[in-house]
């Protein structure tokens, strides 16, 4: 084996470990991105609104939900709706949620709003 | 072939090889949404084969809507889900005759009297006339006029109901008696959705029935599911997190479906000993293996005393209670203590192991 052969050699080990490395450690290898929360907003099973939450900011919109027109309130972190067309009220009375993994959810509206990002719980008994 | 290309010839290999068997170990995620008994379900799985995934939780949905069906109270008479929902004939056949039901049915109701004498009263299916009176579910829930309540209470018995396995049929034996299976029907549905996915083989999964939590095997990461305990008096909080592999936790609330009157809040989980909600807890989290179980007991737990509800817990296998009583005090069976991660935050007051 020449000099040269020795260092193809070593050169390609290096690259061969290097993409295990990668391949199978991909999590801690490459850290997560930092944290950003976003809720995911959808009536009737279909996507309507994806928005960001970000500290400082406030927003409020309207989602067209079975029942009517819902409105949909965000403070900073948090998200919670507002104003809902149904009796129950139930989805109002839920107030802010801001955690990934939380959920509101209008049953006869059938408008899901979910908080997702770097979660640390999978779920929420509730 | 020199040497030279003989090495770049074996690296290739090798690193080809590698890249193939993770291509081969990946492992997709499936999620799905579907707004089912007056919730939102939520289906999670794991595992390699993407169509095999989806057919499986198609089927669980299936499951979920066949026992949704059978339970389902609500339909009105003449419509066809009144005739394919067995609580609805049994009730309407109250004080008649014993009507023919599907095994399911047969299975649901005989939990449901096993845990009526386990828990003294404390769970009863019967409730029905008294769920009425309150008008939970409809359109306006009130405090119910205390004689008409006390009329309703009286046919509040579970004692009255007659499940015969051999001829397969049910029976109220008094005029007016109803059933009401919404504190198990959700958890059963959950656990015979679980053991369809399972059944595919599947060996990672998650079913979200409106907080009612069932997991198979760990999660993507290999390990157990992070399950939060939603805090009963802050609405983006949480009070615990409980790792769970193979198991359900289920959780009763005074916080979810209620209405206020005179100041006061009245919530939908009743004492059917007395017809009125239950006060001795904020939150109730009942764990164990079959969600079905879970659901029932969290119902159990609720509406005893937490003292009580500790007591009968320690007496059950495998079976695991976590609790925020009235007062703001956070207690939970022994064995949970090396597993819970617990955040009393300010609100409520944790003693280690009491």
């Amino acid at each position: 084996m020449t000099r040269g052969d020795k260092f193809l050699l070593a050169g390609l080990l290096l690259i061969a470990l290097l993409s295990v490395a990668v391949l199978y450690g991909r999590l801690s290898f490459f850290p997560a991105k930092t944290e950003s929360v976003q809720a995911v907003i959808t009536a009737q099973g279909k996507l309507v609104r994806k928005i960001e939450l970000v500290e400082g900011v406030k927003s409020s919109f309207v989602i067209r939900g079975l029942g009517g027109p819902s409105t949909v309130e965000t403070d900073g972190a948090r998200i919670r709706m507002l104003e809902a067309p149904c009796s129950g009220q139930i989805c109002v009375k839920e107030g802010w949620i801001g955690h990934p993994g939380q959920t509101i959810v209008c049953i006869p509206g059938e408008i899901l709003i979910r908080i997702e990002g770097t979660a640390a719980v999978d779920a929420v008994t509730r | 072939m020199n040497r030279k290309n003989a090495l770049l010839f074996v690296a290739i290999l090798l690193i080809g090889g590698l890249a193939t068997l993770q291509y081969l170990r990946r492992s997709y995620e499936y999620k799905s949404n579907q707004f089912l008994m007056d919730t939102l379900v939520t289906i999670t799985v794991h595992g390699k084969d993407e169509t095999q995934l989806k057919q499986a939780v198609t089927e669980a949905y299936t499951e979920m809507h066949r026992i949704a069906d059978l339970a389902d109270g609500f339909p009105q008479p003449g419509t066809a889900a009144y005739n394919s929902s067995d609580v609805c004939r049994i009730n309407q056949q109250a004080g008649k005759q014993p009507v023919r039901v599907d095994r399911d049915t047969i299975e649901m109701l005989l939990l449901a009297k096993k845990y009526n004498r386990l828990s003294d009263g404390a769970f009863d299916v019967t409730i029905g006339p008294v769920m009425e009176l309150w008008g939970f579910g409809g359109k306006n829930p009130h405090v119910p006029p205390a004689d008409k309540l006390r009329e309703a209470l009286k046919l509040v018995d579970s004692g009255n109901l007659e499940v015969n396995e051999t001829e397969q049929t049910a029976f109220l034996r008094k005029t007016g008696m109803k059933l009401d299976l919404g504190a198990m029907a959700k958890g059963y549905a959950t656990e015979k959705a679980l053991q369809v996915i399972k059944k595919h083989g599947i060996q990672k999964a998650m079913i979200d029935a409106g907080g009612n939590i069932r997991v198979l095997g760990s999660n993507l990461q290999g390990k157990p599911w992070r399950i939060g305990i939603k805090d009963p008096r802050k609405s983006d909080g949480i009070v615990a997190v409980l790792p769970l592999e193979n198991s359900s936790a289920v959780t009763s609330g005074d916080y979810y479906r209620y209405f206020e009157a005179g100041g006061k809040r009245y919530h939908h989980i009743l004492d059917p000993r007395t017809g009125y909600p239950a006060t001795n807890s904020m939150s109730v989290t009942a764990v164990t293996r079959d969600a079905g179980l879970a659901d029932i007991l969290s119902t159990v737990f609720f509406v005893l005393s937490p003292g009580n509800a500790l007591d009968l817990a320690r007496t059950m296998a495998g079976v695991e209670l976590f609790l925020v009583s009235a007062d703001g005090h956070i207690r939970h069976t022994p064995p949970l203590l090396s597993r819970l991660e617990v955040k009393p935050g300010e609100s409520y007051r944790y003693d280690q192991g009491r």
